[in-house]
């Protein structure tokens, strides 16, 4: 397993920009879901056998086709006459025959040699005992000891994202750590679907009754380097291509640095992928992103998501019979939402035992707003829990898990900004942003279902807006 | 009910018919008749292309529509479901019935007239063929009209999406529609195989050996046996999904135990094959017309040939190059990588080759060398990105990308349809016995090498930069829109081109204003070229006696002993078969067994159950097991024609 052409990756990375400029004019090629600007040794592989393969077949067609014009010229019949001459009948050559076969196998050879390396590259993360392969690969030992692993759950049409090793379970947008490797398992519980994340790893289909795996590890300082406006390379800083996605700054930073529809990406460790063998209907809107982090946020990250899908830490009703410290929450009934209906409340100071929740002491104050809470309710009501999970793992569900909602940077499946604009448009008629959707068009969804009853509901929308990205 | 053939009748009387029931149309029927029970292989070519040249256009208002769709992000010309619709018809369309029809036409038209045979070994089975494939497009495209519309499942067909587990319209019929008229197309395609291979054999003239037949007719032979090895490969694989979808089988349902990975095999190992039987046709079409424009023989006869026996080979070892990104694991990929470089040198072969013709002779540039350089070139382009897709990691980037619908264009339209035209334009003075207008054809020529160019050649880049297939729409904000607006203009000019083209072919037989051809228009060197144009019913009145490769040639310039001979006329004058009503009759037959099939089952109102009816299937059955019984026992029966001592 070795990358033969390590050396000669500096000089396409200088000659391929021009390469394009001279055949289409177009002097960017780090478009958001580009295979042309790797961020990960895997793709970055990949990359390097394209462009060996494009320099071979530039190579061939300036010589075959040289050749063709060469003859076209210099044998094109000049006047009528000479074109009804009988030039001598020659019916072959073998050498010229046999030294051009020979010629094109060597050609062949170069290429399948780094190609059967590359194989055995995507489909196994390397030893971490085989020391002299880490080193040519340039990685550490570290990396691909802690590697972590996803099990990716396609479903018509959005992604799941499943952490093993820390129990947590979160939807269309993957959270990685670039100091570690990435294993990927994929799986599907419906028709094929190919999960494609160009910057990263390439694709690999996931299908039906079999787990295939794929593999990747980002490269920190590619993710730090971005090109400006000039085509130039500009180092940025980790904090500014890396912004915590845990506290909602990479969110507040992805909306504040650029627009929607700008075609090069700001925020260097935010990437894009797309699920890319038809699936139906909506298999254009089947997106997702990924999110690069630093090893102390993507921790932050899974400790936040841990303690969110932890039964034992959601807010219990209040019991008299506990103390509570200060900042804890319980829920007790609270009129002013209606009857029988409970809220979250927080504790201002530390309760002793016995006592019975007192709100006129201002002991406890509201932990979220009223349309926060009026949101939670709906979302029950409406029947948003039979598919979504919210603060559970709800594995097997059958829309995305909405945990942690607040701090996603993308809505339906990677299609929109998670905004509340999008938000709104998208609770409203969903069928309308996204054609064929299963929230919409799903089993058991009809025109009788509050969902598909929202268009005229602003207050109700705006309630469940406040509650979905209040998730954070 | 069989009629005696061997009496010898006068010159320009007919055959007494004693038929009753379908009484068999004598010599001299005219009109539509005349067109419906033709066994001639130069008008059942004619239909073939006619067909093939309406579906040609009617896929390509499919791709026009896909094309609008694609302009701008998130534009609405079609619903996602629509556009699902469309390029699912469009691939069908294109390469069951355009490409694969079209070569089949040339083959019916050309090859017989290349080896110096009367007709095909089996002319009515050649009918039945035909009326197959016309069956088959009307049955694909009845689809619009019934539930769910036409299929929305890609031409490939990848269950488990075909299942009507994950149908997304209820009772959608679209798949059952395509798996229906696949079969029937199949039927087709191996009818006219088995025909044409029977004929290559055993029926070229004397002294027509292997080695001298011209290399369109090598590819002839070659792509039928390649249609009649994969075809049963998709045959089995439909009836599986069939039954799958009409009886509750669990071939490929996951849930159940099946294997969608086993659909992916049973059609890439037809449809890779199906690849070269798209692409040798028209790379024979080049290779009869590249020596042709540049007077001089082909340049490593023997080669060509091998390379293309050798293509069609290893066509069979390369088909997993379609799954690279399935998870085969590491040997089987690396395995079909490596098959699918070598067979990379095969096809470098006949283009080094192609040059070598050329090397020292005298180009002229007139229509049908434009059309067959423009196939080699934009060949090319199509081979080197096959070259990267058999590299895997290159493929984990491309796969499903336009890349790959680049790819494959340049192969399927720069390749095929460049040759296939390059065909119409050497061969339709032959046919029709006018030259074609040469300022129009290279007209149409330019509009589209420069439409197909402009078409394509941008979506190499917008599959590198990430735009994936078969999606009906994009996001804003990934820079597709520019040169997805350059594709689109593009694809316009190209149809206004093939639309021009198309015209010209159609109109050729009846516009005035063209020259006569004459026998030789092209000064060509095949045995075709030494008949009449356009060629009589007879084809040759007296069956030539071969004595070298390029005849028409080595009778014009080469020395007298390789002038060609003629067998002496006899008495007995040139038999000619009679037409026949009972391939259309079979025909018809399977295409009432194929809509009884489709329209068997009907759910009981009351009690939601299904009923199953086979009456009309079983009908069209049996009008069809009819149909061979009568067209067995009527026997070949025929008249005979008198050409005169100078007639070609």
């Amino acid at each position: 397993m070795k990358i033969l052409f390590t050396k000669l990756q500096t000089k396409y990375f200088i000659i391929f920009p021009a390469l394009i400029l001279f055949f289409g004019g177009c002097s960017r090629i780090d478009h958001k879901q580009s295979a042309l600007d790797p961020k990960g040794l895997v793709s970055q592989n990949q990359y390097d056998i394209f462009m060996l393969s494009v320099w071979i077949t530039i190579f061939l067609f300036c010589a075959v086709g040289g050749c063709l014009l060469y003859v076209l010229w210099k044998y094109r019949a000049k006047t009528p006459e000479e074109a009804m001459e009988v030039p001598p009948q020659s019916h072959g050559n073998s050498k010229v025959e046999v030294s051009l076969i020979i010629a094109s196998t060597v050609i062949l050879v170069i290429l399948a040699i780094p190609t059967l390396q590359g194989v055995v590259l995507m489909n196994r993360v390397p030893d971490p005992n085989d020391a002299s392969t880490l080193e040519k690969l340039d990685l550490n030992r570290s990396a691909i000891d802690n590697a972590i692993t996803v099990n990716v759950t396609g479903k018509r049409f959005f992604w799941v994202f499943e952490y093993p090793q820390y129990g947590i379970v979160t939807a269309n947008e993957l959270v990685f750590p670039t100091s570690r490797a990435v294993r990927i398992n994929l799986r599907t519980e419906d028709v094929i679907h190919s999960f494609w994340l160009p910057k990263l790893a390439g694709k690999m289909d996931l299908m039906p009754g079999q787990e295939n795996f794929l593999w990747f590890i980002a490269d920190q300082d590619k993710i730090i380097t971005r090109t400006d406006d000039n085509g130039n390379k500009i180092k940025t800083s980790i904090d500014e291509a890396m912004p915590s996605v845990f506290n909602g700054q990479m969110r507040e930073r992805i909306f504040a640095k650029q627009k929607f529809t700008d075609e090069f990406e700001a925020v260097g460790g935010l990437f894009y992928g797309q699920c890319a063998e038809y699936c139906g209907n909506s298999h254009a809107y089947m997106s997702f992103r990924a999110l690069a982090q630093t090893d102390e946020d993507f921790d932050s990250w899974v400790k936040k998501f841990q303690n969110a899908q932890n039964p034992n830490l959601q807010p219990s009703s209040y019991n008299p019979e506990n103390e509570y410290n200060k900042g804890s929450l319980v829920s007790f009934p609270d009129k002013s939402l209606g009857d029988s209906d409970v809220r979250e409340f927080r504790a201002v100071k530390t309760i002793s035992k016995g006592q019975a929740p007192n709100l006129a002491k201002k002991e406890w104050v509201k932990a979220n707003s009223d349309d926060y809470e009026k949101g939670k309710k709906l979302f029950s009501s409406l029947q948003c829990v039979q598919c979504h999970a919210i603060n559970r793992t709800g594995l097997g569900s059958k829309g995305p898990n909405l945990t942690l909602f607040g701090i996603r940077t993308s809505l339906a499946a990677g299609w929109m900004r998670n905004d509340e604009e999008n938000l709104v448009k998208w609770l409203k008629n969903s069928n309308d942003v996204k054609f064929g959707n299963l929230m919409w068009n799903g089993e058991g969804v009809d025109d009788t279902h509050p969902l598909r009853n929202l268009e005229n509901e602003d207050e109700k929308v705006n309630q469940l807006v406040t509650y979905l990205l209040g998730l954070k | 009910m069989a009629t005696e053939s061997l009496k010898y009748l006068n010159p320009d009387s007919e055959t007494e018919v004693k038929t009753k029931v379908f009484p068999r149309p004598g010599q001299n029927t005219k009109g539509i008749i005349n067109w419906l029970t033709t066994i001639d292989h130069k008008k059942i070519g004619i239909m073939y292309g006619m067909a093939a040249l309406f579906f040609l256009i009617l896929g390509g208002l499919e791709a026009l529509l896909i094309r609008s769709q694609l302009w701008n992000h998130n534009m609405d010309v079609l619903t996602n479901r629509e556009y699902n619709q469309m390029f699912t018809m469009h691939g069908t369309t294109m390469v069951f019935l355009v490409i694969m029809p079209l070569s089949a036409a040339f083959f019916n038209f050309i090859m017989p007239l290349q080896i110096g045979a009367r007709d095909v070994a089996f002319p009515r089975m050649n009918t039945l063929s035909l009326w197959c494939f016309i069956a088959g497009g009307i049955v694909l495209n009845l689809s619009w009209f019934f539930t769910g519309g036409s299929p929305a499942i890609g031409w490939f067909g990848y269950a488990p999406l075909t299942d009507t587990r994950f149908a997304e319209v209820l009772g959608d019929m679209g798949p059952d529609f395509w798996i229906f008229s696949l079969q029937i197309l199949g039927l087709a395609s191996l009818l006219a195989s088995f025909n044409f291979i029977t004929t290559i054999i055993n029926m070229r003239a004397p002294g027509m050996t292997m080695m001298r037949l011209p290399v369109f007719t090598w590819m002839t032979l070659i792509v039928s046996f390649l249609i009649i090895l994969a075809f049963p490969a998709i045959t089995i694989a439909l009836v599986e999904l069939m039954f799958d979808r009409t009886y509750g089988t669990n071939f490929y349902d996951f849930l159940e135990g099946g294997k969608p990975h086993l659909w992916q095999h049973l059609f890439w190992i037809f449809g890779h094959p199906e690849v070269y039987i798209l692409i040798l046709p028209a790379m024979g079409i080049v290779s009869e017309i590249i020596p042709v424009f540049s007077r001089k023989p082909l340049f490593g006869y023997g080669l060509i040939i091998f390379s293309g026996a050798i293509i069609g080979f290893m066509g069979f070892a390369v088909w997993s190059h379609h799954m690279f990104t399935t998870g085969m694991g590491i040997v089987a990929t690396s395995a079909f990588s490596i098959l699918t470089m070598l067979i990379a040198i095969p096809t470098g072969v006949k283009i080094f080759n192609w040059i070598g013709t050329m090397w020292g002779g005298r180009i002229r540039f007139e229509t049908p060398m434009l059309f067959a350089l423009g196939f080699i070139t934009m060949f090319m382009v199509g081979g080197f990105t096959g070259i990267m897709h058999s590299s895997v990691p290159i493929d984990a980037q491309h796969q499903d990308s336009y890349f790959v619908v680049a790819h494959f264009h340049y192969v399927l339209i720069g390749g095929a349809l460049f040759g296939l035209f390059a065909g119409f334009y050497f061969w339709l003075p032959k046919l029709t016995g006018k030259m074609l207008n040469e300022k129009l054809g290279k007209f149409v020529f330019t509009l589209m090498f420069i439409g197909f160019n402009l078409t394509f050649f941008p979506m190499h880049y917008l599959g590198m930069i990430g735009q994936p297939r078969r999606t009906h729409s994009y996001n804003e904000g990934h820079g597709f829109e520019t040169w997805n607006q350059i594709a689109t203009i593009g694809a316009f000019i190209l149809g206004v081109g093939i639309v021009i083209g198309v015209y010209q072919f159609v109109t050729a037989a009846f516009n005035k204003k063209l020259k006569p051809a004459g026998k030789n228009p092209w000064d060509a060197r095949t045995l075709e070229w030494t008949l009449s144009s356009p060629v009589k019913e007879y084809n040759f009145a007296r069956t030539p006696i071969i004595k070298a490769r390029d005849q028409a040639w080595e009778n014009n310039y080469g020395p007298e002993e390789n002038h060609s001979q003629k067998e002496p006329l006899d008495d007995h004058g040139v038999h000619m078969p009679d037409r026949s009503w009972y391939p259309l009759i079979t025909g018809l037959g399977f295409l009432g067994l194929v809509l009884g099939m489709l329209f068997h089952q009907s759910v009981d109102v009351n009690t939601g159950e299904i009923i199953r009816n086979y009456t009309p299937a079983i009908a069209g059955g049996v009008v069809a097991i009819l149909g061979i019984i009568m067209w067995a026992i009527e026997g070949p029966a025929g008249y005979h024609l008198f050409p005169k001592e100078d007639e070609e």
